[in-house]
């Protein structure tokens, strides 16, 4: 695509997630040529579709395609991924002498699948396994952000109809490149909030004047921009160096600049953000969760320095 | 030369010349030996043709990317060859004579910076004059065809060891504020001028307070034109916050790096080790899209100032992690390392004070990245 055609694809992104949410979305994505986009070019495809799902707080079925195609795997309105339990990046299945036990959650897109496709360990290998949807339990998943419209899948004992052997590369390729989108979507969800407190600090007069002209809210919402654009320089550089390592800083990092995000932003949104009727809570409740797929930032973060420790070797940073 | 090339040919060069680039343990310990070890540096890399590559050719450079300097103060501080404080200094100052000085006096000077026979300083503080830069006081007087100065600078980093000052005076009214500044460069054995380096925390005079009476300086050494020396220094201030940083960046890796092979076992919070790290890492990716943006011609702004955030709470966060995992070593310890160490978590409390505060980088990103209109 040259950049012509990029602007015009993202805007298209922008202009369909603006107007709809969930399985239409889905739909709008599909017509709009997103998934040939995403097998072509997945940079482009992941960074402006994710960014702009955060930014608009709406949600897509998008993270399973990403999943699929890392995987060479067909997903759409027949077959949907089985993703990672909340707060794990380890595969949902586990295959043990024949029986598939599955732990994980799904985009919504899977409740509407026929097949489950199911990463499952085996020893020290992983596969993908098909099982029946139907076989499985799924539970929409409730508490902080409904609206997200994942859903929890469980299955004990589940018959597999056909199995695959994945190389070892595989599994952490397509976590990778799901914390790259994630980390992309943290990070629009992050810039909406900062605007969203932007504008409000230029708005709200207290003592004769805009509370933007006070420097502590100023300085809040200047380390809120340090902290997002510190993310999205990360997650840029992790496209670049293609490694599952840069993928992990890029999402602890965006997961971690989200929540200074959202403590900054609500601060200074003061009472007015504190209501449901403000549209803050929303983002609040999303990064929360966003933060929890395919490992915190908490974890990975630990993760890294006990690797850094035990290897006692700094990564090679990405050449200039 | 393209930057493979470039990288390629400059680390085999680096290989073989290792003996005479790296500093005896005597000169890396204090700020004389830094600084002749520098300028021998330079020298070697000059001649091999290396530190003019990313320079102009009508300064005596060999043309190319920028992305060339940048490597090559990447290569020089992460091989630990310069102390990068004193080598960045010519990322700071060159650009600043190349864009603002009369071309016959920026082809004159500039080579001499570069090979290493001159160090150069910038004269911006004054006691009155930290953050609020434009209240400067230091007045310069026109009288045919020469400035008199008069006034005091402080905070002036290598003034003792300087040939050249990038000097910003008040020529305008005293409350002209930021419309009546003329930037000068004014040779440092000039008459009337009186520098007194100042003791500092971490050991090492590193900067000076500077007394000007009644010095004369040629008309033609004005740099930029008259009363018009804010946009010299807001055009210098971007630099300082982009190749400057980008070596930076790879002095902390190499530190870091250090700190993980001395540590001892179980010493160290695997979360804060990996916290450190990731902001490494933010530093490195952030400064490297500036990197090319500088080399892809864009005119560097206020968004550098969010590099300089990230590059002093990287460097704070480092070396809080230094003393976290080498706390006997940092305090007490009397062997070299541990006084280097020492010496570098000291300095590290400067990061976000030098250059422009914590506070005044948010107060830019605040007016100028954010728009949120003029602030107390």
């Amino acid at each position: 695509m040259d950049d012509e055609d990029r602007r015009l694809f993202e805007r298209s992104l922008r202009r369909a997630c603006e107007s709809t949410s969930g399985a239409l979305l889905d739909r709008a994505l599909d017509d709009l040529g997103w998934r040939a986009a995403l097998a072509l070019d997945a940079h482009l495809a992941v960074s402006s579709l994710f960014e702009v799902q955060g930014a608009l707080n709406v949600s897509t079925s998008a993270l399973d395609a990403v999943v699929g195609s890392a995987l060479g795997l067909d997903t759409g309105p027949s077959a949907g991924v089985v993703l990672p339990a909340l707060g794990h990046w380890a595969a949902p299945g586990r295959l043990a002498g024949g029986d598939l036990t599955v732990r994980g959650v799904a985009a919504a897109s899977l409740g509407d699948a026929a097949t489950a496709l199911v990463v499952a360990r085996s020893g020290h290998d992983h596969l993908v396994l098909e099982s029946a949807t139907a076989d499985l339990t799924l539970r929409p998943v409730q508490g902080m952000d409904p609206r997200l419209g994942l859903l929890e899948v469980t299955g004990d004992d589940i018959p597999v109809t056909t199995r695959r052997d994945l190389a070892p590369g595989d599994w952490p390729g397509a976590i990778a490149l799901a914390r790259l989108a994630v980390g992309h979507e943290l990070v629009g969800a992050s810039r909406a909030m900062l605007e969203l407190a932007r504008a409000h600090a230029l708005e709200r007069i207290q003592f004769g004047q805009p509370i933007a002209a006070f420097q502590a809210v100023r300085h809040r919402l200047a380390d809120t921009l340090v902290a997002v654009e510190s993310a999205d320089a990360t997650l840029r550089s992790a496209w670049d160096e293609g490694s599952p390592h840069a993928a992990a800083v890029a999402k602890a990092l965006a997961g971690r600049s989200a929540r200074t995000a959202a403590r900054h932003c609500q601060q200074v949104l003061a009472g007015m953000g504190f209501t449901a009727e403000h549209p803050f809570h929303h983002y609040l409740r999303r990064v929360l969760l966003l933060d929890e797929l395919f490992g915190t930032a908490r974890a990975l973060t630990s993760d890294l320095g006990r690797e850094l420790l035990a290897t006692r070797e700094l990564p090679k940073p990405p050449p200039l | 030369m393209e930057l493979e090339a470039f990288r390629a040919s400059l680390d085999a060069w680096l290989d073989r010349h290792e003996s005479v680039l790296t500093p005896v343990p005597q000169d890396a310990e204090t700020l004389d030996g830094q600084m002749s070890h520098l300028a021998n540096v330079k020298r070697h890399a000059y001649e091999a043709g290396w530190m003019r590559w990313g320079w102009p050719e009508r300064v005596g450079g060999l043309g190319g990317s920028t992305l060339l300097r940048a490597y090559l103060g990447e290569a020089l501080t992460s091989r630990d060859l310069v102390e990068p404080g004193i080598y960045s200094m010519t990322e700071v100052l060159a650009p600043t004579m190349i864009d603002h000085a009369r071309p016959e006096l920026a082809a004159a000077t500039v080579p001499r910076l570069l090979r290493g026979d001159e160090t150069w300083c910038q004269g911006f503080s004054e006691p009155g004059t930290g953050s609020n830069l434009a209240a400067l006081s230091c007045r310069a007087t026109r009288s045919g065809d020469v400035w008199r100065v008069t006034g005091q600078k402080v905070w002036t980093s290598l003034a003792q060891y300087a040939d050249r000052c990038v000097l910003l005076t008040r020529t305008g009214a005293p409350e002209s504020a930021h419309t009546g500044i003329t930037a000068l460069f004014v040779d440092m054995d000039s008459p009337g001028i009186d520098v007194r380096p100042i003791e500092t925390m971490h050991g090492a005079p590193e900067f000076s307070e500077v007394f000007f009476d009644d010095v004369v300086v040629p008309v033609d050494r004005t740099l930029g034109q008259e009363g018009r020396g804010w946009s010299v220094a807001m055009d210098l201030l971007p630099y300082e916050r982009s190749t400057a940083l980008w070596h930076r960046a790879a002095y902390l890796h190499r530190r870091l790096q250090r700190l993980l092979e001395t540590v001892g076992p179980d010493t160290l919070d695997p979360s804060a080790v990996g916290e450190v790290a990731q902001l490494l890492s933010a530093l490195r990716a952030r400064s490297r899209a500036t990197q090319h943006r500088l080399a892809a011609g864009e005119h560097l702004g206020p968004e550098t100032s969010v590099d300089k955030v990230l590059v002093a709470t990287a460097e704070q966060a480092v070396f809080d992690l230094v003393a976290d995992g080498l706390g006997p070593e940092v305090t007490t310890g009397d062997d070299p390392e541990s006084d280097r160490w020492r010496r570098e978590f000291l300095y590290s409390r400067a990061a976000t004070i030098y250059g422009g505060t914590a506070e005044i980088q948010r107060n830019i990103i605040a007016r100028r990245l954010l728009d949120l209109g003029p602030g107390h």
